[in-house]
């Protein structure tokens, strides 16, 4: 068989009490936060929300109890996430952490590690970074020059990384970098756990994105010194380590569901006298977006029992992108107003934001060219 | 998914649906001899709930059949049949064996003359209809649907075909009915209303039918891509077909998932909102499947005698049928749009939630 094989999410997968209580939750915390501030989807950032959700026990939901989680499912987790992502809530602060990096903490750390750093990441307290891209090193990760040479009692960083996200307020970086030989493409290479905050010789400076917005920071390391407990996992394990965080990083609602402010502004502006053309569309939209759900909800139960789905993950992520990205086209093709940046109406604000932030969708995460190479490769190409 | 029905039917296709059973089939020869093995092994019973004389298969596993057969290019009404029995058990009609066709009969006028029922009215573009021994349609009469099993000798029959030459005929009905075929639907299938009980059945049968074609298609594409040489590589090796293969890799994926929520969601209160997401989806697929299957085998998938044409011709027929995506993306926009959920969002979670059987 060719094909992937997407199981069924498992039975129960809908957990319609947690869903009440996180509605109930948002409907009250985000009562003001209008829909220009939803657009942002993912990335808003507020330390304080991450907090007051952590304090309901809704960040670091599958972490074990001993590091301050709550040992519930990835599904239970899949449906705090999709709730998030459909009301707009601003999650960056804890969404990285909680998303991809406790769990390869937890997979790989130390129990020093697992131990300093988890419990704060439950807690909503911690924002983490990923430093994958550099100047020289996009799709092609492999390629990556930032290089960290041992040295009495840690290491010593030299190199750089780009598109950083809110690497300017971070905590934490997980940094991706080179420990051996460079002809070795994907030997020698690892991951640090670098504290931000404390660290010296590190030069974090803004990359503002084509929107104005500053998500993105250049981070230099200048001979950064990392004590030798800052190395996460196996020296020399850091490429087989980053490819299964990849699977986190790439199937979860988030990537369907960017630009989901601009539907329910849409559908809010259509409502019941809608055209049968207008309701056709709606219709199309709706049609992909509860595919697209059940795909992500199979992953997300694959995760559950712990197998690695790369393969399906980045499937998602294709087409989840391309959904997300033609809800500009698709709201232009049934309304003829304006984008306007900060709005004359909600719609117009959100629009405008949604239509400068859509590009990045198949860039961030892995490029579209990148995920269809790996799908190919599934399919039993190259 | 293993199931000793699966294994059954993937062995039974595997041995006797080829490219010589399916050009003979579009010439209008019925392979009658499959259609007995199918019959022999109960294939077609599949979908008849145990109380009513079915073997207990679940019902998705009994739909997963439809989708083996439309895999292999099945060109017998096997779906067709296995959903005229459930809706013929579900009337408390008896199961006449053969095959068997649908229609949606909401055409069709019924009025009484004594005890017994006369129907009449044309059905058109009725699948299998010549080849089949009875049609399963629903109509209503003083607002209470019935189920009515038309015996094919006593219809009068306009031969038609699709894009793949399967028999796709005009009907006309003029007939009396005892009540030994016709009967009111009690319970309908999961929420839908009259005479869409027929098209949303048919249409969940078209989804997964395309999605196991679209699967095979994906996969002689991959295999065509690998074998295929020139500039002194398999053109799989090319970027640009890799691209190609990937986008219908998602697209197949896409639609089978689709296919399989809205069999998962059979008689449950969410059937009608998935069939209409996954007739539509996998209808989209099967353009840009089909467009791009073609485009990578070159002019020998073109001809005749390269077996890919069977496949995209019925993807381009089924996406037509029992509603096509403007029918049913209309229905589920008008849906969405007129729901009394405060957002977008909870309609969407609400239509795909696993809900228990209605």
């Amino acid at each position: 068989m060719t094909l992937t094989a997407f199981p069924p999410p498992p039975p129960g997968a809908d957990h319609e009490d947690l869903r009440q209580e996180v509605r109930a939750f948002l409907a009250e915390e985000l009562s003001d936060f209008p829909p220009e501030m939803r657009a942002k989807s993912w990335n808003g950032f507020s330390r304080d929300f991450s907090r007051k959700l952590a304090q309901r026990g809704w960040v670091g939901m599958t972490f074990p109890k001993e590091y301050g989680g709550h040992a519930r499912s990835a599904l239970e987790r899949y449906v705090v996430s999709e709730e998030l992502l459909a009301a707009g809530a601003p999650v960056i602060s804890h969404w990285i952490a909680d998303r991809q990096s406790a769990p390869l903490i937890l997979a790989k750390g130390t129990d020093e590690q697992k131990r300093r750093i988890v419990p704060r990441i439950a807690a909503g307290e911690l924002c983490f970074c990923i430093g994958m891209s550099e100047p020289d090193s996009g799709s092609d990760l492999a390629a990556t020059r930032t290089v960290a040479t041992e040295v009495e009692g840690g290491f010593r960083v030299n190199g750089t990384k780009v598109w950083t996200t809110y690497a300017h307020v971070a905590d934490y970086m997980i940094l991706f970098c080179r420990t051996g030989k460079s002809e070795d493409r994907h030997g020698g290479m690892s991951q640090f756990l670098v504290d931000l905050k404390t660290t010296e010789n590190i030069q974090i400076s803004p990359i503002i994105d084509i929107g104005g917005e500053h998500h993105f920071n250049q981070v230099i390391f200048d001979d950064t010194f990392l004590p030798s407990d800052a190395l996460l996992g196996e020296k020399g394990g850091g490429w087989s380590q980053v490819m299964s965080e990849l699977a986190f990083e790439r199937s979860g609602p988030e990537r369907f569901l960017s630009s989901f402010a601009l539907i329910e502004e849409l559908i809010r502006l259509l409502h019941d006298d809608a055209t049968e053309a207008q309701q056709a569309e709606i219709g199309r939209l709706s049609a992909h977006l509860m595919v697209l759900r059940r795909m992500s909800r199979s992953v997300a139960g694959m995760l559950n029992e712990g197998q690695n789905p790369a393969l399906q993950a980045a499937i998602v992520k294709d087409l989840g992108a391309l959904f997300e990205q033609d809800m500009p086209r698709l709201a232009r093709s049934l309304l003829a107003r304006p984008a306007v940046p900060g709005g004359v109406s909600s719609y117009a604000a959100v629009l405008a934001y949604t239509e400068l932030a859509v590009p990045s969708f198949s860039l961030r995460g892995g490029t579209r060219e990148v995920l269809r190479g790996i799908i190919a490769r599934g399919l039993g190409l190259r | 998914m293993e199931s000793m029905i699966f294994d059954m039917a993937e062995r039974l296709f595997r041995d006797h649906v080829n490219h010589g059973l399916r050009e003979a089939a579009a010439g209008g020869q019925c392979p009658e001899a499959l259609w007995t093995q199918i019959e022999e092994a109960g294939l077609h019973m599949s979908l008849v709930p145990e109380a009513d004389g079915g073997f207990g298969v679940p019902a998705s596993e009994a739909l997963g059949l439809i989708r083996i057969a439309g895999a292999h290019g099945l060109p017998l009404p096997l779906a067709e049949t296995l959903v005229a029995n459930a809706v013929l058990a579900r009337a408390g009609l008896t199961l006449p064996g053969g095959r068997l066709t649908i229609a949606e009969g909401g055409s069709l006028e019924l009025t009484r003359s004594g005890k017994a029922l006369h129907a009449k009215g044309h059905l058109p573009i009725v699948p299998f209809a010549r080849w089949a021994d009875r049609i399963v349609t629903i109509a209503a009469i003083d607002g209470t649907d019935h189920v009515l099993s038309l015996p094919v000798k006593d219809l009068s029959i306009a031969p038609g075909q699709d894009l793949a030459g399967m028999p796709r005929d005009d009907v006309e009905v003029d007939l009396a009915l005892t009540e030994a075929d016709a009967a009111p639907l009690s319970r309908s299938f999961g929420g839908s209303q009259s005479s869409d009980v027929m098209r949303g059945l048919g249409a969940l049968s078209r989804s997964l039918a395309m999605a196991g074609a679209m699967e095979s298609i994906l996969t002689m594409s991959v295999e065509y891509a690998n074998d295929r040489v020139q500039f002194g590589r398999p053109i799989g090796k090319f970027q640009a077909i890799q691209q190609y293969l990937a986008t219908m890799a998602g697209e197949a994926s896409a639609s089978r998932v689709a296919a399989e929520m809205a069999a998962d969601s059979y008689d449950t209160p969410t059937f009608a909102l998935a069939v209409a997401a996954a007739k539509s989806r996998t209808g989209e697929a099967a353009e840009t499947i089909g467009a791009l299957a073609h485009q990578v085998h070159g002019a020998i998938g073109y001809t005749q005698e390269h077996a890919l044409h069977h496949f995209t011709k019925r993807i381009w027929s089924w996406r037509d049928e029992f509603g096509s995506e403007l029918d049913w993306t209309r229905d589920l926009g008008r849906a969405a749009l007129t729901s009394p959920h405060d957002t977008f969002w909870h309609f969407i979670t609400d239509s795909t939630a696993q809900g228990a059987p209605a």
